[in-house]
C-alpha cells in the first residue's frame, strides 16, 4: 500500500497466483474487458514466444475519490512455471492481498499444493506473516471432468476458512465475484478491521 | 522492505524540486520515482494518463531481474544502475538503496554522461529524503476515514455491476 496525500491516492496492489496455465492470465483479460475504459489501464502482458506469461500481467484499475482519497488498485499475475520462481517473488513484494487461481482438475492437484507452499514461503522471506495476508480461493476450469471438490480441494490447500470461488475463467464466471472480494478484504485489512471471513454471494461452505 | 508506504505532503514537494532539479540540468524527457514493487511516486515531464504507472511497474521487474543478474556475477550493489540506449530515446534505472527506483527517460541527442552524473547526484539527496520516510511514517491505518470501506465496495458494484 502506497498513500500519496498529495494527490490523495490510495495504491493497493493485488496478486493472482496459482500454477501453471490455472487460469491467472484469463482471469486478469477478463477484468480488464470488463472494466470501463475510463477506469482502467492498459493491460500489460509479458508473454514468451509460446503465449505464456514471462515476466507478469498487470493492469490498474481506479475509482473516484471516496471520503477523500482515490483508490487506484494494481493488479498483477504471476508467471506459474516452476522455474520462474523467482519472478513470483518479486512480483509480490509490496502485495496486498493474493486471489490464489487454482486448476480444479485432479491431476493438477499436486501442482496446487506445491504452489501455496512456494507462496507461503515467498512471503515470509519477505517479512510478511502468510496467514494474515487477505486471500480469495478462485477454483478455476469448473466445467471440466474430473475435477477435485471444492472441500477437498480447499482441505488439501490448507485454505478453510479463505472465502471460495468457483470460477469458468475464460467465460468469466465467477472471476468478478473473486475481485471484488479480495478488494473488499484489502481495503479492510488497510482500515485495521480484519475480517478473517467476509460472507459473500458465491462463497462455498467447508 | 516496508509493507505500506505514506508519505506527507511536504516530502513530496521536497522529491519534486529534486526531481525538477534533475529534469532541468540533464535535459530530461519525464523522470518517475517509484518503490520497489513498482508504485509510483512522483513524476515529472509529460506522460500519457497510466503510462507512469507501467513504467513503473515494468522498471520495478527490470531492477528486480538486474539484481538477480549481479548477484549471480558476485555484485550485491543495493545502489546498481543500467540503462537501454533506444533509437530515439532511452531509459537510465537506478536501484535506490534496494527500496526505490528513479527512472530516467531522456531523448538520444542527451549524452548518456550527463544524465548519469545528475541523477546521481539526485539519488543522494533522495537517499536523505527517504531515510524521512521512516520518521515521517506510522500506522497507516489511522489515516484512512471510516466510511471508505462501504465506499469502495459501492464502488466496485458500480464500475462492475452483476449480470
Amino acid at each position: 500500500m502506497f498513500i500519496n496525500w498529495k494527490l490523495r491516492e490510495i495504491n493497493l496492489k493485488i496478486v493472482y497466483y496459482g500454477p501453471s496455465l490455472s487460469g491467472k492470465t484469463s482471469s486478469l483479460e477478463y477484468i480488464h474487458s470488463r472494466t470501463h475504459p475510463e477506469s482502467r489501464g492498459e493491460l500489460i502482458s509479458l508473454k514468451t514466444r509460446e503465449d505464456r506469461t514471462l515476466y507478469f500481467d498487470y493492469m490498474q484499475f481506479k475509482m473516484g475519490e471516496i471520503s477523500g482519497l482515490k483508490p487506484r488498485f494494481n493488479i498483477y499475475t504471476v508467471p506459474g512455471q516452476v522455474y520462474y520462481r523467482g519472478t513470483r517473488k518479486l512480483v509480490l513484494k509490496g502485495v496486498d492481498g493474493i486471489v490464489f487461481v487454482a486448476d480444479s482438475q485432479l491431476n493438477r492437484l499436486e501442482e496446487n499444493v506445491d504452489a501455496i507452499k512456494d507462496l507461503y514461503q515467498d512471503l515470509e522471506e519477505l517479512g510478511y506473516v502468510p496467514r494474515e495476508v487477505p486471500l480469495v480461493l478462485q477454483c478455476n476450469k469448473r466445467d471440466l471432468p474430473d475435477i477435485v471438490p471444492i472441500p477437498t480441494l480447499k482441505e488439501q490447500l490448507g485454505l478453510n476458512g479463505v472465502p471460495t470461488f468457483e470460477s469458468i475463467a475464460v467465460d468469466g464466471e465467477g472471476v468478478l465475484d473473486g475481485l471484488k472480494t479480495i478488494v473488499n478484504s484489502v481495503v479492510t485489512k488497510a482500515r485495521g478491521k480484519i475480517n478473517p471471513s467476509p460472507v459473500s454471494l458465491g462463497e462455498q461452505s467447508d | 522492505m516496508k509493507q505500506g508506504l505514506h508519505i506527507p505532503e511536504e516530502l513530496l514537494n521536497q522529491i519534486e524540486y529534486i526531481l525538477a532539479h534533475l529534469a532541468e540540468k540533464a535535459h530530461t524527457d519525464s523522470i518517475v520515482l517509484a518503490d520497489i514493487s513498482g508504485q509510483v511516486i512522483s513524476q515529472q515531464g509529460i506522460m500519457d494518463e497510466g503510462t507512469p504507472d507501467v513504467v513503473a511497474a515494468l522498471a520495478a521487474g527490470d531492477v528486480a531481474a538486474m539484481s538477480e543478474l549481479s548477484k549471480r556475477i558476485g555484485e550485491n550493489d543495493p545502489h546498481g544502475s543500467f540503462f537501454h540506449e533506444g533509437e530515439s530515446k532511452s531509459i537510465y534505472l537506478h536501484n535506490i538503496a534496494g527500496s526505490f527506483i528513479l527512472i530516467v527517460i531522456f531523448r538520444a541527442e542527451t549524452p548518456i554522461g550527463l544524465v548519469r552524473l545528475f541523477a546521481k547526484r539526485a539519488v543522494e539527496q533522495l537517499l536523505t529524503i527517504t531515510e524521512e520516510f521512516e520518521e515521517a511514517m506510522g500506522p497507516v491505518t489511522t489515516f484512512i476515514p471510516d466510511d471508505f470501506s462501504t465506499g469502495v465496495t459501492q464502488a466496485l458494484e458500480d464500475i462492475f455491476p452483476d449480470d
